[in-house]
């Protein structure tokens, strides 16, 4: 496949009681071109697996493929060292993270062109990407004396600044309103249309999932423990119709998990497996609830 | 003249009185100490050798002034600090960027760090005149001695407290280490190479003077030392004053530079 394959990911990290698994045999198709959403309760090891993904940590065990290659391979390509001088890089990957990250020294101009070499600095591509993230007027302007929301558009279009292949999205619009997040969603999806990048996009929120996602893969036990492809056309309203079927059964899938929470009870060792397709979603399941309502 | 411009200029006198109400305590006490002096002086019954009066001090200072002595004191000192501050920078950012690269090299010298951080330089000075003589490089290596531990301590610091959010960032880009190093380490260590530098500085100009008082025949060191084997207690006011307005010059011009390059701390937030 021409995305990226994943094939039993392993991570655990060392606790008081040994190791804790975080990733256990992970196995995920990211399909090139495609907005793939990760939902999952705080510690699921969400963050683990973009991390994972965008070469910040080694897993213990496992493999990654991109387009074909092996990580290390993926490694030489965006840094590229297996092209002539001059070439571009074949693959080349960004990450979003959930926090802006802006360099404090650099104004919005120079943070936007931090992933580019000099020679791949133009000036009109990097107003271009300015423009698309609506920081037209805020050159100049250090992190410093931007808001929380302009800063992760900075953060955002530095990431696209890079014309990566592929864009990992850690919770990148949780800090932000309700407003500003309404349209980030849209300028990500008409960005996405416009590059056609692969996009892998974690979050808390249904909402935000059922908006963006092509596909929507719930991560629990360290394993992707369900996947729904959402079909519909863009722009979507998460509140229509057609997206009520799928809504009841992610929420089912979570509802479970959430009574035998209140019950007291472990959750049952099927509600963990792949195959059952049950996930344990209890923290999600009540945000959403109240997410909705207030919504209505 | 019409309304405007009398208010603009009623502008630009509130602005001059609020300069000089910032500067007004420290003006007070300099004029205070100055009249305590003379008034020490007039009717105190000190000898004029113990304190000469202000008035013969000014005196001194248009005549050295005039010939050239004191300048070419201020200068040669300048150029000794200038010469061993250099060196101590280089070497201290040279230091400090083996043990960034390669963090394991510190165990081969940071015991010899640790242990001449502790010796002052001026305990040094018999040593350095067998080995080096009276000549330059006995007051060269003394200034690198006093001015290299403060800046390497500030860069290491510099170095190895950048945010390592930052460096992943860097990294999620495929940066190289030589790329990180300049676009991501270094920026942000300048506010403490830039305060390690303010600090280096005064300890430069504290040990030069020690060293020209022991082993020199030109300088400031040798100016005071020489006025004192000559009873010229004015010259020797003369000679500390010059000291220490330079070193407050020294010490302006580096803040400047430090806002110049580091910004406002408060308001950029890159603390």
């Amino acid at each position: 496949m021409n995305g990226i394959e994943i094939r039993g990911l392993k991570k655990s990290y060392p606790s008081e009681d040994g190791r804790l698994s975080v990733l256990d045999g992970l196995d995920l198709d990211l399909e090139e071109g495609a907005v793939t959403v990760v939902l999952g309760k705080s510690g699921c090891g969400k963050t683990t697996l973009l991390r994972l993904i965008g070469g910040l940590e080694e897993a213990d065990g496992g493999n990654i493929r991109f387009c074909g290659c092996t990580e290390s391979e993926r490694d030489a390509f965006s840094a590229g060292r297996h092209l002539e001088k001059g070439s571009p890089p074949a693959f080349k990957t960004a990450y979003v993270f959930q926090e802006p990250r802006l360099m404090p020294w650099l104004n919005v101009r120079d943070n936007i062109a931090f992933g580019l070499k000099r020679k791949e600095r133009r000036k009109d591509d990097i107003s271009a990407v300015i423009r698309a993230v609506g920081l037209s007027g805020f050159e100049k302007a250090y992190p410093s004396q931007l808001s929380g929301g302009m800063q992760q558009r900075v953060a955002l279009g530095r990431a696209l600044a890079y014309k990566p292949s592929f864009i990992m999205m850690d919770e990148p619009f949780a800090a932000l309103d309700y407003f500003t997040r309404e349209s980030m969603q849209r300028e990500l999806l008409r960005i996405r249309a416009e590059t056609g990048a692969s996009i892998l996009f974690v979050t808390h929120s249904l909402d935000e999932a059922l908006i963006l996602a092509d596909k929507i893969v719930l991560l629990s036990g360290g394993r992707a423990a369900a996947e729904y492809p959402v079909s519909l056309p863009h722009p979507r309203n998460p509140l229509e119709d057609s997206l009520a079927g799928l809504r009841h059964s992610i929420l089912n899938a979570l509802g479970e998990a959430v009574s035998s929470r209140i019950s007291g009870a472990a959750p049952k060792a099927d509600a963990l497996n792949i195959s059952s397709k049950r996930p344990v979603y209890g923290l999600l399941y009540a945000r959403e609830r109240i997410y909705t309502r207030e919504r209505i | 003249m019409n309304v405007n411009e009398t208010r603009l200029q009623k502008l630009k006198k509130l602005k001059k009185l609020k300069k000089l109400k910032k500067h007004l305590p420290a003006l007070t006490i300099t004029l205070g100490i100055l009249a305590l002096w003379n008034l020490v002086c007039t009717f105190g019954h000190v000898n004029a050798y113990v304190l000469p009066p202000p008035q013969k001090v000014w005196k001194t200072f248009l005549k050295m002034a005039s010939s050239g002595e004191l300048l070419s004191g201020i200068g040669i000192s300048l150029l000794r600090v200038f010469r061993g501050f250099s060196i101590a920078f280089a070497l201290a950012f040279g230091l400090a960027c083996v043990r960034l690269f390669w963090p394991k090299s510190e165990a081969c010298y940071g015991f010899l760090v640790r242990f001449f951080r502790n010796v002052p330089p001026l305990s040094m000075i018999p040593l350095l005149i067998l080995w080096c003589g009276i000549g330059e490089t006995t007051k060269t290596v003394i200034i690198v001695l006093a001015s290299f531990f403060p800046m390497y301590l500030s860069i290491v610091k510099g170095f190895t407290g950048c945010d390592r959010q930052l460096l992943e960032v860097a990294r999620s880009f495929a940066y190289s280490r030589f790329r990180t190093f300049f676009r991501v380490v270094l920026p942000s260590a300048v506010p403490d190479i830039l305060v390690g530098m303010r600090t280096s500085l005064g300890y430069s100009w504290r040990s030069i003077i020690g060293a020209e008082m022991v082993a020199a025949s030109t300088g400031l060191g040798h100016l005071i030392l020489f006025a004192q084997q000559m009873s010229r207690t004015d010259k020797v006011i003369i000679g500390i004053f010059a000291i220490g307005l330079i070193g407050c010059l020294c010490d302006l011009a580096l803040g400047l530079l430090i806002r110049r390059l580091a910004g406002d701390v408060s308001k950029n937030g890159w603390d």
